[in-house]
């Protein structure tokens, strides 16, 4: 009876073990490639990264945060589509974050995507975080981004270039975890 | 093995089996099972027909196990998708996105109809796979290809193009769209079209 219940939990840590492997995040120190983004138009959205839209364009590291969080996505993914609204509360919990700690901010770049299906995406699952298009794919290939959904971390920091500091291909499923991960990864 | 254990056992297997089923099934089985075929010829076929022209009228079977019939649907606007073939790059990510835009059409009172010449049972897990798809998906499989054919968009090696074709209430040819195979169509000209039509 012991040998079988001792089998039965070897099972289920390894099954466990692999599963935090099939999500995890790969941990880099990459320089962030230089691109451009337009200016979001609404005001919330420059409020939220900073910006004083003087200019047309920004950049990452223009955003008054610690940590960027690049959500690779499409309207057209059926996973981007899954994983929306657990990005939604991903979004909120970096809002709730405790101001002694690094902030954290979040923008998605849709892959291949036009102004209008962007669009489509924010408001079919009440996006409230700046979404940019990026249809011919430039930015995704300059971030030598591998499928959607897909997050690619960069830590700001005075004086330094942007570096990204974490790559995740795939989803995530917690987002409490990811979060951490994401922290963990930028001060280090 | 006692049958308790053995009970045990078999329930420890079914939870693993779930949980992989919950965070990884759906996501990996797709991308997995997607066949890259690399850039094609962007048009391979000739239109046989033309906007203001009646639709030709077909009679094909659907995965939800119905016959569909475009006559049938005479007195609402109908836009009909072809796309290559299932398991492939881009068509898998085509019609996922027109399941989040039910609305456009629902909005202009547009039946759409999505047509590939893959067999019922490849487009049935196909589009399980994908999810969300809510509209009727319709197999030219077999005599093969016979409706993409009728339209002049049958390629030589045997998938159709990626087109959408846009018949109003009359069952007239409103519009037709042939896209580069490798390349989406853009939402944008699907809801444009859509409100002309209204």
């Amino acid at each position: 009876m012991r040998i079988w219940l001792s089998i039965i939990l070897v099972i289920l840590i390894a099954g466990l073990c692999s599963l935090s492997a099939f999500a995890a995040a790969e941990r880099t120190a990459e320089q962030l490639p230089a691109f451009e983004l337009p200016v979001p138009g609404e005001e919330v959205h420059r409020t939220y990264l900073g910006l004083d839209g003087s200019s047309g364009t920004f950049n990452v590291a223009d955003i008054k945060a610690d940590i960027v969080l690049i959500e690779l996505f499409s309207m057209y993914c059926p996973f981007c589509q899954e994983e929306a609204p657990l990005i939604n509360e991903l979004f909120e919990l970096m809002n709730d974050l405790p101001e002694s700690g690094p902030s954290v901010k979040i923008i998605g770049i849709g892959a291949s995507n036009s102004e209008f299906e962007v669009n489509h995406f924010r408001t079919t699952y009440n996006v409230e975080f700046p979404m940019f298009p990026d249809q011919d794919m430039a930015i995704y290939k300059a971030l030598s981004g591998a499928g959607t959904p897909g997050f690619i971390g960069v830590r700001l920091s005075e004086g330094e270039d942007p570096l990204i500091i974490l790559r995740q291909s795939g989803g995530f499923h917690s987002k409490d975890d990811f979060l951490g991960q994401l922290i963990e990864f930028a001060e280090q | 093995m006692k049958p308790g254990n053995r009970v045990a056992f078999l329930a420890a297997l079914f939870l693993l089996f779930f949980m992989y089923g919950q965070v990884s099934g759906a996501e990996s089985s797709l991308r997995d099972s997607i066949y890259d075929m690399g850039p094609l010829k962007p048009i391979d076929s000739v239109l046989r027909v033309a906007p203001g022209e009646p639709a030709p009228d077909f009679t094909l079977p659907a995965i939800s196990g119905k016959k569909v019939s475009l006559s049938s649907l005479k007195g609402r606007n109908v836009v009909i998708s072809f796309v290559p073939a299932a398991w492939t790059p881009v068509c898998s990510d085509q019609w996922p996105g027109y399941g989040i835009s039910r609305n456009f059409f629902e909005e202009n009172d547009a039946v759409l109809l999505g047509i590939t010449v893959d067999n019922l049972p490849t487009l049935h897990a196909w589009v399980n796979q994908m999810g969300n798809i809510w509209f009727e998906v319709l197999s030219d499989f077999w005599p093969h290809g016979e409706v993409a054919s009728s339209y002049g968009l049958l390629r030589s090696d045997g998938t159709s193009e990626r087109a959408l074709i846009f018949i109003d209430r009359e069952g007239i040819i409103s519009d037709i769209y042939v896209s580069d195979i490798n390349v989406r169509p853009p939402l944008e000209y699907i809801v444009t079209q859509l409100q002309k039509m209204k």
